[in-house]
């Protein structure tokens, strides 16, 4: 669904790469999380398969169209949702989407249809400047949905959102993966990443990682722990102990023979361990 | 790809209806034409009017009646009090078989010359019979005052149909919205063609009502489109380059005051200004429109003519359009 070949990109047109040489494929199907810090080049990447910025150097097909040649039908297969919300503040929710829908070749959903879906069914008729911010972001998220893409475009899909509504949008993009919807998601949520993605990509300072899949890299670089609580001297101690090592699996045994156990608890390696043990660099 | 430019211009217009500036000038020829046809004088009023005596003799009265619109009285003083009323009138009243001309003392100069010129003829027995002028009348009724104002005012709705533009364009990026049409379907001229078409419709609208209200609904529509057409496309450029250069509505609607300089100094100089200064204006779009305007206005352009001047203003805003289309383009980029 997605092919990117040696993709380089500089603002500044010299050898000052945002984007250094980076290559990857995403199947038909696929949740790709497209993780890294802030600058690290995840926008603009992303900008250059949206057609928003032009593709210098390298080659990217998206949905079949070559970028370097973008034709406006790409955009008819493709949904964007913006990190940032805009729609037209003027307008209520259920007008940004008339207006939206009108732009598209192909069949669209129904506004109210959509509006319901992230829970701003009551509210289609009251103008997008007055939503809270939360609100405007699901509008923006609803209104890339409204041409059925195939290939979806999620930049930051759940930031400011409350966890309740961030539950609802993350049941919303597993629905449309389990219909054959591929998608693209730029976060810099680990959690997020690991909970949706088949495969996440580590870019940092322009460069492309590592690109695997949740499960191997937790295999591959991370630890099992386990944390456990437990009385000493009338107080409450607490220990976090690896698997692998036979130190402290000897103080695991020991703390079982001699101590009273209150809470244990295994623990694995999280995308953001993973993700500081291979960059060496905090998801900021 | 018309469904698309119409969705984006009918968003336009929903929009701007529910803007007060906006709404503003889409309401502002409408008020200009009933402001016209308030302020500036009309053909009647224009007329030099004379007050006399219904008991002076009928020749006498009649003689006035060929040179100016005559209004008679039974008494000295009701004509008196008609020469005290607010518009310029001037009484002629005998006295010691001779008449005086009564005035208020605020009246124009050349009206009261225009009298007095009048009496002095009448009492050498001169009339235009004895002249060798031939008179040569084209029927017209609209005054000239009034045809200069329709004129500017039909600049004017051009300028803020740039102006309209610009306002939609900076909603566009106050709320970040080409970023979304960017990855829409749309190609970026059906965007700029949808953007346009508030900048055009609505002047065009607009100065037909104007042109209807002062009068001048027999002018050839075609002609004055014609050059509205053309003189538009400079305000549209100006309103892309200037709705892109703004974050702020009030802003943006100020800069687009720049093209008022230009307009302005065009009817100056097309007006008051010696043939020799009148190159120093060539290279203003406006200057030929007014020129053009003024042409289609008193019916004395052909078309040839009214073509021409099309194709200057045209062939000006194409290397305006030349040396602005790279900023639009990437300023549209979002």
């Amino acid at each position: 669904m997605i092919s990117v070949k040696n993709l380089y990109h500089s603002y500044t047109k010299d050898e000052k790469f945002a984007v250094d040489d980076v290559s990857f494929e995403i199947a038909k199907g696929e949740i790709f999380g497209f993780l890294g810090p802030s600058g690290a080049g995840k926008s603009t990447t992303q900008g250059i398969l949206t057609g928003l910025l032009p593709l210098q150097r390298g080659e990217v097909r998206v949905a079949g169209y070559d970028v370097k040649h973008i034709k406006r039908a790409m955009f008819n297969e493709i949904g964007m949702s913006f990190e940032q919300s805009n729609v037209y503040s003027k307008l209520t929710g259920k007008e940004n989407l008339e207006f939206y829908r009108r732009l598209f070749d192909v069949k669209t959903r129904e506004p109210r249809e959509l509006l319901d879906l992230v829970g701003l069914g009551g509210k289609g008729d009251i103008k997008a400047g007055e939503y809270s911010k939360g609100m405007k972001h699901r509008l923006t998220f609803a209104r890339s949905m409204i041409n059925h893409p195939t290939l979806w475009f999620l930049d930051e899909p759940t930031t400011g959102l409350d966890p309740a509504i961030a539950a609802q949008i993350k049941n919303i993009i597993k629905e449309q993966n389990r219909k054959g919807v591929t998608v693209f998601l730029t976060t810099h949520n680990m959690f997020i990443a690991d909970e949706l993605c088949d495969r996440v990509g580590f870019i940092v300072d322009g460069k492309l990682l590592l690109v695997d899949s949740p499960k191997n890299l937790k295999l591959q670089y991370g630890e099992k722990f386990v944390e456990v609580e437990y009385l000493k001297e009338g107080g409450l101690a607490k220990e976090s102990l690896s698997f692998v090592g036979k130190e402290d699996i000897a103080r695991l045994k020991t703390i079982l023979d001699h101590y009273e156990i209150q809470t244990m608890h295994t623990k694995e390696a999280t995308l953001e361990e993973i993700f500081i043990k291979v960059t060496g660099r905090e998801l900021v | 790809m018309v469904k698309k430019i119409t969705a984006i211009f009918l968003r336009d217009m929903k929009v701007s209806l529910r803007d007060f500036i906006a709404l503003y000038i889409i309401a502002f020829p409408l008020i200009f034409a009933v402001v016209i046809n308030l302020f500036v004088p009309g053909i009647n009023e224009a007329t030099v009017s004379i007050a006399m005596l219904s008991g002076d003799d009928s020749a006498h009265i009649d003689y006035y009646r060929d040179y100016a619109q005559v209004e008679v009285f039974e008494t000295p003083g009701e004509v008196t009090r008609r020469v005290a009323q607010r518009d310029n009138l001037v009484g002629i009243l005998p006295e010691n078989n001779d008449y005086y001309i009564l005035v208020q003392g605020n009246e124009p100069e050349g009206l009261v010359d225009y009298v007095k010129t009048l009496r002095a003829y009448e009492y050498f027995g001169v009339s235009s019979a004895d002249t060798s002028v031939e008179f040569v009348d084209f029927g017209r009724t609209i005054p000239p005052m009034k045809k200069l104002f329709v004129n500017v005012a039909i600049m004017l709705g051009s300028v803020l149909g740039g102006m309209l533009i610009a306002l939609n364009i900076v909603e566009e990026k106050v709320d970040n919205t080409i970023s979304a049409i960017n990855v829409s379907p749309v190609s970026r001229i059906g965007f700029i063609i949808g953007k346009s078409i508030i900048g055009i419709l609505v002047p065009v609208v607009g100065i037909v009502i104007m042109l209807i209200v002062t009068g001048f609904a027999d002018v050839n529509l075609i002609q004055i489109l014609m050059m509205l057409l053309a003189s538009s496309i400079i305000s549209i450029l100006v309103g892309f380059i200037e709705g892109i250069n703004n974050d702020d509505v009030i802003n943006a609607a100020g800069n687009i005051k720049i093209l008022f300089l230009p307009l302005m100094g065009s009817v100056a100089a097309a007006e008051m200004l010696a043939d020799k200064w009148q190159k120093f204006f060539y290279w203003i779009p406006f200057y030929w429109t007014y020129k053009a305007n003024d042409m289609i206005l008193s019916k004395s352009g052909t078309w040839g003519e009214i073509l021409i001047y099309t194709a200057i203003v045209i062939a000006i805003s194409a290397l305006v359009f030349a040396a602005l289309a790279p900023k639009i383009r990437k300023g549209l980029e979002g």
